[in-house]
């Protein structure tokens, strides 16, 4: 159940026991929300495609079900993988067990709690209307509480490691500890009136601001930095190569969460916010394509030697697949900050596109690529059935370019058309429904890419559970020593 | 004060605030490069860049 490491610190032996269960409940978590966040996606695919799907009931319409599928496939898929490479790797990096076992289960406990509370007040329309952030007050207050467990067990477990120098999958764990705790709190102030409804205490141009403030670093230090972590450990632990260039590790770290921070004005270009803010957001947008490649490159240039293993390796496969698409969806964004470019893109199905290359390319791909990895060195199981995984490998990677080549075009078809004028200076396309309806086969394709994303993601679940209740792996462990 | 003023003077203040902020960012910036990239920090960083291998950490 839990593993032994020893360290040979100044001479002496020491023996650590990692808490590996609490991995393991991460993990399974992780597993089954994946499924619940991925299914949703599906669902409300179809009701854009076919409305119908809505099924007339006021809790299964696309305007309760979208933040379900957005919380889930975040809070719950994302969170839970976070939380289960962190588990995992702080123990390794730091040679020490988790500072306290209770707090890691007041956290796994906590946060499976605050899921299924979203799951059940979301459907019936309690929401505090802010994307990313629409969890009811009493449920923001939970939260809270449940990351101050989760940042004690952190820096405790650093404060008392066996090794002098964190290594730089361990800052970007850190970002993530310290600027959700902030994020979160400064976004969610509201002054409560009942149990279940509150009033922001920002109003107008501030609310918004402090939102995309919020609604940027969300992806930059939810579904960005703690990934970058996760590939930093992973990637060279499944391809057993050192990190291609460590010291670009660090310009990456610290150009990125410099920079991310103050990016959040692009989602606001246009709006009433003065020009020189959405500027600011603009260059730092810009800027974030340097570290951000920089982080892509260190990535590839990792596997150096190792490119015949991935051509068999389903794990590596996942996990080029995954930096590269990190490489183009911070490519894109860059792009779409400018605003000319975010002119033609803003609010349309461009920025779903945009979205997804990264949700399901890259946040997706590395989790299943960690995954993988990560199941056969906890349960010292060999998988059930390996084929299965390069069966995943290309189901998730159709699907990904199923829905991200759908959706751009679908959104450059509707942001021209908005905006094209005929002869005569007017609308060319004065219906605005006509466009809408022009975008329904687009709509299917990217149902079709979602599907198939999702039905890898069945098969990665059955996988997994016929490789835990399958016979345990004889020693001749890939991976690490013995047992306690 | 007249709001055209009021901008002007604005605008001022957010020009030395964008300026400072430039100049901290920069030596931030630089400052990282050379603790990168600092011959003495060689082995170091060599020995980090191993630190995922095994499961100890560092070997
Ligand atoms: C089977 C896979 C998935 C499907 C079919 C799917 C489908 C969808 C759909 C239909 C929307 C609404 C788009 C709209 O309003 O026009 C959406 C939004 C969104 N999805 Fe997914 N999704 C999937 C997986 C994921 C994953 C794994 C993540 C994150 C890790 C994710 C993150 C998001 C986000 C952040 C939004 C909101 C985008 C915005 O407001 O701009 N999705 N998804
Ligand atoms: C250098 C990196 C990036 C930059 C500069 C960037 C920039 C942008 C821009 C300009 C938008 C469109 C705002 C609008 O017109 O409404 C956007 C939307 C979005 N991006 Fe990125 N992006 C980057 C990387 C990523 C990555 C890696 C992910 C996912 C893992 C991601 C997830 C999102 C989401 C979820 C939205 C939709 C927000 C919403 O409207 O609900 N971005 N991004």
């Amino acid at each position: 159940m839990e593993r032994v490491a020893t360290g040979t610190g100044a001479g002496v032996s020491e023996t650590t026991v990692y808490d590996d269960q609490i991995v393991k409940m991460f993990f399974t978590a992780t597993t089954v929300w994946a499924l619940v966040g991925m299914l949703v996606g599906v669902i409300i695919a179809l009701q854009l495609a076919w409305w119908p799907a809505n099924l007339g009931l006021p809790w299964t319409t696309f305007g309760r079900l979208r933040p379900l599928h957005t919380n889930a496939v975040i809070f719950a898929f994302a969170g839970n993988v976070c939380f289960t490479g962190i588990y995992h790797s702080t123990q390794r990096l730091l040679k020490t067990r988790m500072y306290s076992d209770r707090l890691s289960r007041v956290h796994f406990w906590g946060w499976q709690s605050i899921i299924v509370a979203a799951a059940i007040t979301l459907p019936l329309g309690m929401t505090q209307s802010k994307e990313y952030a629409e969890l009811i007050w009493p449920i923001d207050v939970a939260i809270t509480l449940v990351w101050v467990a989760f940042g004690v067990n952190f820096f405790g477990t650093l404060a008392r490691r066996k090794v002098k120098h964190l290594y730089v999958a361990i800052w970007f764990y850190m970002s993530f500890v310290i600027t959700i705790a902030v994020l979160h709190i400064v976004n969610s102030l509201v002054i409560p009136a009942t149990l279940f409804r509150s009033y922001p205490i920002y109003a107008g141009l501030t609310d918004a601001l402090v939102q995309w403030w919020y609604g940027h670093n969300a992806v930059g230090f939810f579904l960005t930095t703690p990934f970058l972590g996760l590939m930093y450990y992973y990637l060279p632990r499944a391809a057993q190569r050192p990190v291609y260039s460590y010291r670009l590790s660090i310009v990456h770290f610290w150009g990125l969460v410099f920079l991310y921070i103050w990016a959040g004005p692009h989602h606001l270009l246009y709006s009433a916010l003065p020009d020189w803010a959405q500027t600011v957001g603009m260059v730092f947008s810009i800027m974030l394509l340097a570290p951000s490649w920089g982080g892509m490159l260190n990535g590839l240039l990792t596997l150096r030697g190792a490119w015949d293993r991935v051509r068999t390796d389903p794990i590596l496969k996942f996990m080029v697949v995954a930096v590269s698409f990190y490489g183009m969806s911070t490519f894109e964004g860059p792009m779409m900050s400018i605003r000319a470019v975010n002119s033609l893109a803003h609010y349309t199905n461009w920025v779903i596109g945009h979205v997804h290359s990264g949700a399901l390319g890259w946040v997706g791909m590395i989790s299943f690529g960690m995954m993988y990895w990560m199941i056969q060195d906890i349960w010292k199981r060999k998988l059930a059935h390996p084929s299965w995984a390069t069966h995943h490998f290309w189901l998730a990677t159709i699907g990904i370019v199923l829905y991200t080549v759908a959706m751009w075009a679908a959104g450059l078809m509707e942001g021209l058309q908005w905006r094209a004028l005929n002869d005569a200076g007017r609308l060319a396309h004065p219906i605005f429904l006509d466009i809408t309806t022009r975008l329904e086969p687009f709509l299917w394709l990217r149902l079709l890419g979602g599907t198939l994303y999702l039905i890898g993601a069945i098969m990665m679940a059955v996988n997994f559970w016929q490789t835990i209740r399958g016979p345990e792996r004889p020693a001749d462990a890939a991976a690490v020593p013995a047992a306690a | 004060m007249n709001t055209l003023l009021r901008e002007a003077a604005a605008s001022v203040q957010m020009g030395w605030l964008l300026g400072a902020m430039t100049v901290v960012f920069l030596v931030c910036f630089v400052g990282w490069i050379v603790y990168a990239y600092h011959p003495r920090n060689r082995e170091l960083m060599e020995e980090m860049a191993r630190m995922p291998l095994g499961d100890g950490g560092d070997s």
